[in-house]
């Protein structure tokens, strides 16, 4: 079966997130002040996760490639909207909606890792999968720093936010 | 094989990036300021919390025969807020408001506090600080130790609005410091550079916040006096000020502009006070600013732009305490190995144009990376005892990119030791919270009390408890 058009958006999206995620850690942490502030925010983008995740349980199986899609299009949001928040408040808000795109995305992408692969023959493909992803999220944390050292943080953000954008449409593409 | 590639370009890249930052002034163990230069090892970094722990430090540090160096939000570049193998007392987490009283237009802050605390404070009070820096990032007890100046022109220096302080001594003491109590301290400690001792809190005086129209007008730095002795300095209603000189090829140090903030009543408070806490704008001024550092064409392109826009903005509305916090985020600027550092100078209003010929002349013949100068008015105050404001000034700004490494160095600081004799020629002084380029015999030329400074400090510390490279560059033999 063919999982090119996953391991591409799924590559874009750790491109995407391994660009932010360290130093938006930071960003949080700044913000917050403290670290229990902080742990609070990451606490709360992982029981967004957790609780998330039950509800789309049931619906995964069916709604697979979509949910892929909306996590997608929810992190570009998230991404679009980190520049413009100034507020404690709203970092946990949108902390929650990171939670749910994050289980959006774990849960689908093992789903259709699954389903596009036979059993007893999974290992190459899932090799594959790991090592494209993997690469992109090592190139991304260098080209994070040298975008924040030579631009700005929110050129970082809007630069994920566009990432996120062309993987929800390559993934609408693979849809259909 | 593709793989292999991706996984080895990868490689590439992460041996590539250590190498280049592989320097001491990339190395997280080390401290260091603003500058990056001379990072060193120190015994470790003390969050200011309480008034008692400060006092137990001390008595650590005279136990273990420590030296204690003060740090606020290490913005200085001369390594006034580190010594090797001392202790550095970050006071930026030692910043509570202690009292404020609208009436009497007073406010008591703890030294890690900032500029933009106090503003956050007394904004809606329709109060604002007297005189600071154009930033509203840096600590009081760092601004009053280098005793700094800003964009009004009307509350003469910083240290004019300091009412009093207190500041725990090598001896263990706490004193309280003002005009009348302690006089002898007041002068020193202003401009001191953390030798003294950690200042505790400090009660400033605060003045009217307003509303101001901005005028923008443009001129050459030959006739740059002239303007500000007739348009600006002559006309009451004119509080604050700041000029650009152009650093372009196309007409470098000859055209200027200026800015006026001019007081107008006409325009409600209440209605435009918010205070402002987004820079706008930063992406394309940071780019702008990165060609005005690498190409001549870029610098041309920077001014002109930089002129455009400030011409557009003719007419703005805008009060006192947003003035006061000005843009900085666009100069950023982490490159490794190289660094963009502050010289000041100040020279007496007459001298302005000759010096700046002087000036012109040296940079043409010199390889300095000249980024920006811009141009604020200081009146005479000479009671700070490291007194720069000798006269009234103009104070000359200069941002320079220079390269970090040791050769460089050298080469940077015969060329602003020419710079400096140039100054001084005209009767001129520089800054201390910069890099010691300057010579020992140009130090003691422009700040004739020097001794008296040392003496003092040797007085009230004899143990050299309070120490940082400041006092180790300039302090020199007798």
């Amino acid at each position: 079966m063919n999982l090119k058009w996953l391991v591409r958006s799924q590559s874009m999206v750790t491109l995407a997130g391994g660009m932010i995620y360290p130093y938006y850690l930071l960003f949080l942490k700044n913000l917050g002040n403290s670290y229990s502030a902080y742990g609070l925010a990451f606490a709360i983008f992982i029981i967004s996760s957790a609780a998330f995740s039950q509800w789309l349980a049931p619906r995964l199986d069916r709604l697979g490639i979509q949910i892929m899609l909306i996590s997608s299009l929810g992190m570009m949001a998230s991404m679009l909207a980190f520049p413009w928040i100034s507020s404690y408040m709203w970092v946990l808000l949108i902390q929650i909606v990171m939670g749910s795109c994050n289980a959006m995305q774990r849960m689908s992408e093992r789903l259709l890792l699954a389903d596009h692969t036979e059993q007893g023959i999974r290992g190459p493909a899932i090799g594959n999968y790991h090592f494209w992803t993997s690469v992109a999220a090592g190139f991304a944390v260098l080209l994070g720093g040298y975008l924040i050292d030579w631009l700005t943080i929110n050129v970082l953000f809007y630069t994920s936010a566009l990432l996120y954008g062309v993987s929800a449409v390559v993934i609408w593409r693979a849809r259909k | 094989m593709k793989k292999a590639l991706v996984l080895l370009l990868l490689l590439s890249l992460c041996v590539y990036q250590f190498i280049r930052y592989d320097t001491n002034e990339q190395n997280p163990y080390l401290i260091t300021d603003y500058s990056r230069l001379h990072p060193v090892k120190v015994e470790r970094v003390v969050k200011g919390k309480e008034e008692e722990q400060l006092v137990e430090l001390l008595k650590e540090a005279e136990s273990k025969n420590l030296s204690i160096s003060i740090a606020g939000q290490r913005h200085s570049q001369g390594g006034h807020t580190y010594y090797k193998d001392g202790i550095v007392v970050d006071m930026t987490s030692y910043n509570q408001i202690l009292s404020f009283d609208p009436e009497a237009k007073l406010i008591q802050i703890q030294a890690g506090g900032t500029w933009e605390d106090i503003q956050n404070r007394i904004n809606p009070y329709g109060l604002a600080v007297k005189t600071m820096q154009s930033q509203n990032i840096f600590t009081v007890g760092g601004s009053i130790s280098i005793n700094a100046h800003g964009r009004d022109i009307r509350h003469g220096s910083m240290i004019q609005s300091v009412e009093s302080f207190r500041i725990l001594m090598a001896d263990g003491q706490i004193k309280q410091v003002s005009r009348t109590e302690n006089a002898d301290l007041f002068p020193l400690v202003l401009g001191g550079y953390g030798l003294f001792g950690i200042i505790l809190d400090v009660t400033l005086s605060l003045t009217e916040d307003q509303v101001y129209r901005t005028q923008i007008d443009e001129m050459t730095a030959e006739n740059y006096s002239s303007y500000f002795l007739n348009n600006v300095k002559s006309n009451p209603d004119v509080h604050m000020h700041i000029a650009r000189i152009s650093v372009a090829p196309e007409n470098f140090l000859i055209d200027m502009y200026a800015i006026n903030y001019q007081n107008d009543p006409s325009f409600s408070l209440e209605q435009h006070n918010k205070l402002r806490t987004r820079e706008s704008g930063v992406l394309s001024s940071k780019l702008l600013f990165h060609m005005n550092r690498a190409y001549g064409w870029g610098k041309n392109l920077f001014w002109s732009l930089q002129s455009t826009h400030f011409s557009k903005q003719n007419d703005t509305i805008i009060t006192r305490n947003n003035v006061m916090r000005s843009e900085s985020q666009f100069m950023d600027y982490r490159q490794a190995g190289r660094n963009d550092l502050l010289q000041e100078y100040f020279v007496p209003i007459q001298e302005f144009a000759p010096f700046i010929q002087s000036f012109r002349k040296v940079l043409l013949e010199e390889e300095l990376n000249l980024l920006n100068i811009s141009v604020r008015y200081v009146n005479e105050d000479q009671e700070a005892v490291l007194s720069y404001a000798q006269d009234e000034m103009f104070a000359l700004v200069c941002l320079f990119n220079v390269s970090l490494s040791s050769e460089d160095q050298i080469a940077t600081q015969r060329s602003i030791q020419r710079v400096l004799d140039e100054v001084i020629k005209h009767k001129g002084t520089y800054y201390l919270p910069y890099v010691a380029y300057p010579s020992l015999e140009q130090f003691r030329t422009v700040y004739p009390r020097h001794q008296e400074f040392f003496k003092k400090k040797d007085e009230y510390d004899p143990q050299h408890r309070f120490m940082n490279y400041f006092y180790e560059q300039y302090k020199g033999e007798e």
